[in-house]
């Protein structure tokens, strides 16, 4: 169980990312989370995991407080946690199987990772976690070769590599096309069903957020104006979160179309 | 034409040179006239020095004497032996301390000062100074001189390579610490495949220049081929000089052949 109880987050300068925000997310959830470039959704997935420090409030994870944790504290929690990044954060001149294997990097001795040594359990937890999305003949092909979609996958394997309790997905298909885009959120949900990984998912189309979301998450400068089932979201509730009319702009399909 | 023209707006203007960029030039070309007075800058010694008899001492080339391999070869093999050892040593030295001298993958902030004020005063003694302070304290030969290859490689490459891995991609980093890593291990999957070819062109260019060094580091004692360089220099045997020298333009040529050779293929 995730709970964030009254977070906000000060950046540098003064910028309020996040104010006062509480959650609680149960195991197994998917929550997708709407709102404006700057409405503090990757903010809100960074704090969870430590990326970015909670400047007041309190978050747990199954019951480890994150805000304020000690280094070894916090490896342990981010452990637990695997992550998908935006512009997939792969290191590009090396293989598909070593991205992958930094999923591993908190599982395994530092001499182990540091020369490179991995033990077959590590490759083998690789090799499966390519599998679940279908990469495995991938595997000793150089991450900048991949197509988008496929460089995606290799984000989305090397967090299963973690066996994560949880996943953070920040825009995870804002930088591909329409079509990997369903491929790649289909990926996300398939594993959220199979193997119970509680997933939190940055979105910025709003039919995609209808289409895999449960439970919704809107966010406004910073702040939370909306937690609830997807299925009673309606045009007033986009209203309120965006603050504007929806535009086919906010839809992916429709702006595919255009 | 008339009808698809777009409507004219006001264009910026391009804006002008400053007057500083100005100032500076005149400065700079006057200082150089002046620096050229001082130290009694004759032109005409640019062409005197060609009519120095000296110069006809230069050949011809007493390639018996230079092929054969004791006078020439040994020193050679010497000067091979002092880089080799001395890039190794100092290029594996600069691996870690390249990381410690870069913000991105500094462990902590003393560790990244401290790694650059020592590298720095370090690059700032230049290699022939090294070779005679090593030559003062463990005496002349090759040991000195690898001593003091190795301190200029690793002061060479520290400095290239931190750079490089200042200019990585921050990216791959942030996941490796997103998925729980520890410092060492998060550089070491997430950056150090990036910036490895540059290393090892980096480490290859410092290879080079060892050889080169070496020519001058026997005239401080240090041993290999600047040593032969040093003795027929100060007997006079300037075609056995000439001679020398050909061999050393010859065999530079052939490495930097094959070290951009190497280099094109890693990058």
């Amino acid at each position: 169980m995730i709970v964030f109880d009254d977070v906000s987050v000060t950046y540098r300068g003064g910028v309020h990312a996040l104010r006062n925000v509480s959650l609680t997310i149960e195991d197994g959830e998917l929550l997708v989370i709407v709102g404006l470039s700057g409405a503090g959704k990757s903010t809100l997935l960074r704090a969870l995991n430590g990326l970015v420090p909670a400047t007041s409030g309190s978050i747990t994870v199954d019951g480890v407080e994150v805000v304020g944790a000690s280094p070894r504290t916090m490896r342990e929690v981010r452990s637990r946690i695997g992550m998908i990044f935006q512009t997939f954060n792969l290191v590009n001149r090396t293989t598909v199987m070593n991205n992958v294997l930094m999923g591993r990097l908190a599982k395994v001795p530092a001499w182990r990772s540091t020369l490179g040594v991995w033990s077959a359990e590590d490759r083998e937890a690789a090799f499966q976690a390519m599998e679940r999305v279908g990469i495995v003949d991938k595997a000793y092909v150089r991450a900048s070769n991949l197509s988008g979609g496929q460089q995606q996958r290799v984000g989305i394997a090397r967090a299963l590599a973690q066996e994560p309790k949880i996943m953070l997905a920040d825009e995870p298909v804002a930088a591909l096309d329409p079509v990997t885009t369903h491929q790649v959120m289909g990926d996300l949900q398939r594993i959220n069903r199979e193997l119970g990984i509680t997933t939190l998912i940055n979105l910025h189309f709003l039919d995609l957020a209808r289409h895999y979301g449960r439970r919704l998450i809107g966010l406004r400068g910073g702040e939370l104006v909306y937690d609830g089932d997807i299925s009673e979201v309606d045009d007033d509730t986009f209203r309120d979160i965006y603050g504007r009319a929806i535009t086919p702009d906010d839809l992916l399909d429709e702006s595919a179309d255009a | 034409m008339s009808d698809t023209a777009v409507p004219a707006t006001a264009r910026p203007k391009k804006p002008r040179p400053q007057l500083t960029t100005y100032l500076l030039v005149i400065v700079l070309a006057a200082f150089t006239v002046f620096a050229a007075r001082q130290i009694d800058l004759e032109w005409s010694s640019f062409i005197d020095m060609w009519t120095n008899p000296l110069w006809g001492r230069f050949w011809p080339v007493p390639w018996d004497w230079v092929l054969n391999r004791h006078n020439v070869f040994d020193a050679l093999i010497e000067t091979f032996q002092i880089a080799i050892i001395s890039t190794v040593i100092g290029c594996t030295l600069a691996l870690p301390i390249g990381f410690a001298m870069s913000k991105l993958t500094s462990p902590n902030s003393p560790t990244f000062w401290v790694s650059r004020t020592v590298m720095s005063i370090i690059r700032a003694v230049p290699d022939l100074f090294w070779g005679k302070l090593l030559v003062t304290a463990i005496g002349i030969g090759a040991f000195a001189g690898a001593w003091a290859l190795t301190i200029f490689s690793l002061a060479v490459m520290v400095k290239l390579f931190s750079e490089t891995v200042d200019a990585a991609d921050p990216l791959p980093l942030e996941a490796a610490r997103a998925a729980g890593g520890r410092h060492t291990p998060a550089v070491r999957t997430a950056v150090l495949p990036e910036v490895f070819p540059a290393y090892v062109a980096y480490a290859l260019y410092v290879f080079e220049l060892n050889i080169r060094a070496s020519l001058v580091l026997g005239l401080v004692g240090a041993g290999g081929i600047g040593r032969i360089v040093e003795t027929q220099r100060s007997t006079f045997n300037f075609d056995r000089l000439l001679g020398i020298l050909i061999i050393m333009f010859v065999i530079i040529v052939i490495i930097e052949q094959i070290s951009v050779a190497i280099r094109k293929r890693l990058v």
